[in-house]
């Protein structure tokens, strides 16, 4: 396994789960079906889970197959691109994330996020789509018939919908320096990146030990009512944390830390998808002042809380592991 | 301003050394890394606390949040031991950096807050919710100030620092 493998593993997932959520929302609307909707939206936000190591791992996969035969502004071109279709899957699964909140205890979610979610997982569709084939243009000549203007660098001849889309296409090196190029700024990022992982470790964590049993003076109800903070501080995190890898991925991709905090966020991932669907939720929401949790959510959030102490264990350590993955092939 | 001698003595114990240089897990990064999961813990508690006061989640009930200054207070031992810890890897580093004086005056207005909350609002039993919020609120809103404020000094030190080590200036 290396990160060509990695970033073929997952790089179909982006594409094909937008399609999939958007083609359900879309029946939703038909049939006025409601767990369609819901589905997905979970659908939405898994996906936008998984974008982030499909993003992460590119930039390693770039480091393997660079080199004679592959030109680089085929590269740079996809790059660009999965920094923009990026950040619209993120904010498509955060506003799904919003709305799954949002319908907790009503009937749908709220017009504007309907149409929000529908919106930006259109935009997603399509820049995504670009994204898949820019990639794919990368080492599949059979798939471009503009194959020899792009052999010289920069002459890469787009297509109708590609011309459209271009424009809108940061180049990569350009964002990475408007990232770095003030100190100011970048500090500015860690501070929040710092702060987001006080709103999570503050309301998460307190959620978390509490259905453990601790400070059981406390209904859970209420402190649930918290978790919008939390989810605010992880939405500030995935965005500072992208950019900076964006501004500087040879500092990332390469340590074996960054990977084990991915990975720890992807099982918080299923054990949030544990929590909610399953009937561990309703059961913890009752719980009031005094009184003690199933063991079954005492699992789920001593899990929880244990793979965000690896989550910042791993963060801290992103940088004296910072080669430890070189040369792995 | 001429750099204290002191802190060349200090950089050169064994344990100074060892802090800096070592190439175990257990080194530098291990202590950086229970310094931001005491971070979490003080900051994390701190401010729910201060935004249940300010109006948040309004049905937690709030004498019960009284048990959270425990863990606050572990955050901020852990955080002290920690801090000097990584003052004794590097002296001249954090000393000779204003930054650093500014981020020990956050945090000491943030502790000082967060000691009279501790006492004013959560150590009298008999007071009722109201009270207790009436009595928060203007710590509460300065307290999340001077949090944010040393956290943000804090992430800024690597930024100014004017030495690396004694004898040794920040390049450029």
């Amino acid at each position: 396994m290396n990160y060509a493998h990695l970033h073929l593993l997952l790089n179909h997932v982006p594409v094909i789960g937008a399609i999939v959520g958007l083609g359900l929302l879309l029946i939703s609307f038909f049939g006025k079906n409601e767990d369609l909707r819901r589905s997905s939206y979970i659908i939405f936000a898994a996906v936008a889970l998984l974008t982030i190591p499909t993003f992460l791992s590119g930039f390693g996969a770039q480091q393997m197959i660079k080199g004679p035969g592959v030109s680089d502004a085929l590269i740079r071109r996809h790059e660009g691109s999965a920094l923009l279709s990026l950040w619209f899957m993120e904010a498509t699964g955060g506003l799904a994330l919003v709305g799954l909140w949002k319908s907790q205890h009503a009937a749908r979610p709220p017009r504007w996020n309907v149409l929000a979610v529908l919106l930006f997982s259109l935009l997603t569709v399509g820049l995504m789509s670009r994204t898949g084939n820019t990639g794919g243009d990368i080492r599949h000549p059979e798939m471009r018939p503009a194959a020899a203007a792009t052999e010289a660098e920069g002459a890469i001849k787009e297509g109708p919908i590609g011309a459209m889309i271009s424009p809108f296409e940061p180049d990569p090196d350009k964002f990475a320096d408007a990232m770095t190029f003030s100190k100011w700024w970048w500090t500015f990022m860690m501070a929040a990146h710092f702060l987001g992982l006080i709103l999570i470790i503050g309301t998460v964590g307190l959620l978390d030990i509490r259905i453990m049993g601790f400070l059981k003076q406390l209904p859970v109800a209420p402190l649930h009512r918290l978790i919008p903070w939390g989810l605010a501080g992880l939405g500030v995190n995935v965005a500072t944390g992208l950019m900076a890898f964006a501004a500087r991925p040879e500092n990332y991709v390469f340590s074996l830390g960054l990977w084990l905090k991915i990975l720890a966020l992807l099982l918080l991932g299923l054990n949030a998808a544990a929590f909610y669907l399953t009937n561990i939720f309703e059961g913890v929401e009752n719980v009031k002042a005094g009184e003690d949790a199933a063991i079954s959510a005492k699992l789920v959030a001593a899990s929880s809380l244990f793979l965000w102490f690896v989550v910042i264990t791993m963060g801290r350590y992103i940088q004296p592991l910072v080669d430890t993955l070189l040369g792995t092939n | 301003m001429a750099v204290p001698e002191i802190f060349n003595t200090i950089e050169q114990t064994g344990i100074s050394t060892w802090l800096r240089e070592s190439q175990s897990i257990f080194g530098f990064y291990f202590i950086l890394l229970f310094h931001t999961i005491g971070m979490s813990l003080v900051v994390g508690a701190n401010a729910i606390v201060d935004l249940r006061i300010l109006g948040v989640a309004r049905d937690i009930p709030l004498q019960p949040l009284k048990r959270l200054f425990a863990i606050m207070w572990t955050g901020l031992g852990i955080n002290v031991t920690t801090g000097l810890l990584l003052l004794t890897a590097y002296p001249t580093k954090a000393l000779t950096n204003p930054d650093f004086y500014v981020k020990l005056t956050f945090i000491g207005l943030a502790v000082f807050l967060m000691a009279r909350m501790n006492n004013r609002v959560f150590g009298d039993t008999g007071l009722s919710e109201a009270a207790m919020v009436a009595k928060g609120k203007t710590m509460a809103t300065w307290s999340l100030v001077f949090w944010i404020g040393a956290v943000g000094a804090g992430r800024l030190l690597s930024e100014t620092a004017r030495y690396f080590f004694y004898g040794h200036p920040a390049g450029g």
